[in-house]
């Protein structure tokens, strides 16, 4: 076979790429890709696959995902005065220590920083149910039960907090739940915005908490376009809604002074912001 | 790995503390890593719920073998390889129901166009998850974590508990599957810069 005619296959050539044809089958690949143009594309090709897997984004850890395994991790710390390791393990007494609450070991949910600790886990409930009735359905289901069995262990007292679960929910507000743009929900909403009463309609929305079911996961896209818009800002929350009559994302995010909300297109996403309308709402509303 | 002038302890460190028994120091160590980790989980299973069963899994796992620790690698590639471990069990116990049968050209196509706004299409991490999908789980762990984690071949082949060659032809082969899945998203990116026109001898 002479070597002109007879092309490397992109097998052969990736194996070439990784250091795998050597000796005398890598100096003939070698010297055929010297002379071949299409052999040469097909080459860059191959690494343009590297290249193009590198430059992905990785996907976000869901917080309802982050949320239970905090729970789980908090179990595992709970439990881990067993016989075995009884001799040299401190471990916490759940219920014990409100103060251990926000100790630094555990990242609990970023509200936080503004709902008391005993009504954290509560939240979780309420607010995390569908996030985690998701992820936890099927073959997952002992997540629920060790996130809700654990629960106390990270809040400390939350097991008394945990029976008014909607009071709970109600008393963190809707406003306190900064979500990172990394890890959020989009809450579906039937309002159709103006451009005359956005800032007041979008207080008034935010007035009041989601409703049930109405939180979803946002889609690759919507993320990538809530990243765009976002930038580093916490999220205050994300709507699926109208504008002028048509679709729109909704953005909310806190800033230093107050609120910014931002309103995107149908385009939005990674690439392209398709900002319909911002404005800014007064801080506490 | 200890990250010089950072005022938090190495992951080393915290690992012998919570071996210790510091309650606070795992926590700590894996919030560190957890969204790597995540990353390698949910692309080598392909599935959101059995990702997280796995990241737990290996959480919990982790957590309790942490005595068993060398330091023959960073604590780093131990948590990916405990993880990797977990995502292939998980696979393992369900392939009785595979997500897509691989290199299906058909499914590639529903998949993409299950996703309905065709825009969306368009979106290359939508596109890059749909095509990793087609290839056998043991060569989309290798891809995964040398390719998109950016580990070496001898870490990778650590954390996968295989041989540096076959670390390098699972890649090798991933990749060629891969390619006629990828190459139209190759203009959007870094990407174009290696696709030259055919200039081959340049001398």
């Amino acid at each position: 076979m002479s070597a002109p005619v007879t092309h490397v296959d992109a097998e052969a050539l990736a194996e070439f790429r990784a250091g795998l044809a050597t000796g005398r089958r890598g100096a003939r690949i070698a010297a055929h890709l010297a002379g071949c143009d299409r052999c040469t594309a097909l080459d860059d090709q191959l690494a343009g696959v590297s290249v193009l897997l590198a430059s992905v984004p990785a996907p976000a850890l869901p917080d309802r995902v982050a949320q239970r395994l905090d729970a789980v991790l908090a179990a595992e710390v709970a439990g881990r005065d067993d016989p075995e390791r009884a001799g040299r393990e401190p471990s916490p007494e759940p219920g014990t220590p409100s103060r251990r609450a926000g100790h630094r070991g555990f990242r609990l949910p970023s509200w936080r920083v503004l709902v008391p600790a005993a009504a954290a886990a509560a939240v979780l409930l309420a607010g995390g149910g569908y996030g985690l009735s998701l992820i936890a359905g099927g073959s997952g289901s002992h997540g629920i039960a060790s996130s809700a069995g654990s629960a106390p262990s990270v809040g400390g007292g939350a097991n008394r907090a945990a029976a008014p679960v909607g009071s709970a929910h109600a008393g963190a507000s809707a406003r306190s739940a900064l979500m990172s743009p990394a890890n959020f929900t989009v809450v579906t909403s039937g309002a159709d915005f103006t451009e005359a009463d956005l800032g007041q309609a979008l207080a008034a929305e935010l007035r009041v908490p989601p409703a049930a079911g109405t939180e979803q996961i946002p889609s690759t896209r919507m993320r990538a376009c809530v990243q765009h818009l976002a930038g580093g800002a916490d999220l205050v929350r994300v709507l699926s809604a109208r504008y002028e009559g048509q679709p729109a994302t909704i953005v909310v995010t806190r800033t230093g002074q107050g609120e910014e909300a931002w309103v995107a297109g149908p385009d939005c996403s990674g690439a392209n912001r398709d900002v319909l309308a911002r404005t800014s709402l007064p801080s506490g509303i | 790995m200890p990250e010089p002038g950072r005022p938090w302890p190495s992951d080393q460190e915290l690992l012998g503390r919570h071996v210790a028994g510091d309650a606070d120091a795992f926590g700590e160590l894996f919030r560190r890593h957890r969204d790597r980790l995540w990353a390698v989980a949910l692309r080598t299973v392909c599935d959101p719920e059995e990702a997280a069963d796995a990241l737990q899994d290996a959480m919990v796992s982790a957590f309790r073998r942490a005595a068993d620790f060398r330091g023959e690698s960073a604590v780093t590639t131990w948590l990916h390889r405990i993880v990797v471990n977990a995502s292939l069990d998980r696979l393992r116990r369900r392939s009785a129901r595979p997500v897509l049968p691989t290199g299906d050209e058909q499914a590639f196509e529903a998949l993409v166009a299950q996703d309905g706004d065709p825009a969306r299409a368009a979106d290359t991490r939508l596109d890059v998850d749909a095509a990793l999908r087609l290839l056998p789980p043991h060569q989309r762990a290798a891809l995964v974590v040398v390719d998109m984690l950016g580990f070496s071949v001898a870490d990778a082949a650590a954390i996968l508990d295989i041989s540096p060659g076959t670390v390098k032809s699972r890649c090798a082969r991933a990749r060629t599957r891969l390619l006629p899945h990828v190459r139209h998203l190759q203009g959007n990116r870094s990407a174009t810069e290696s696709v030259q026109p055919a200039q081959g001898g340049d001398t």
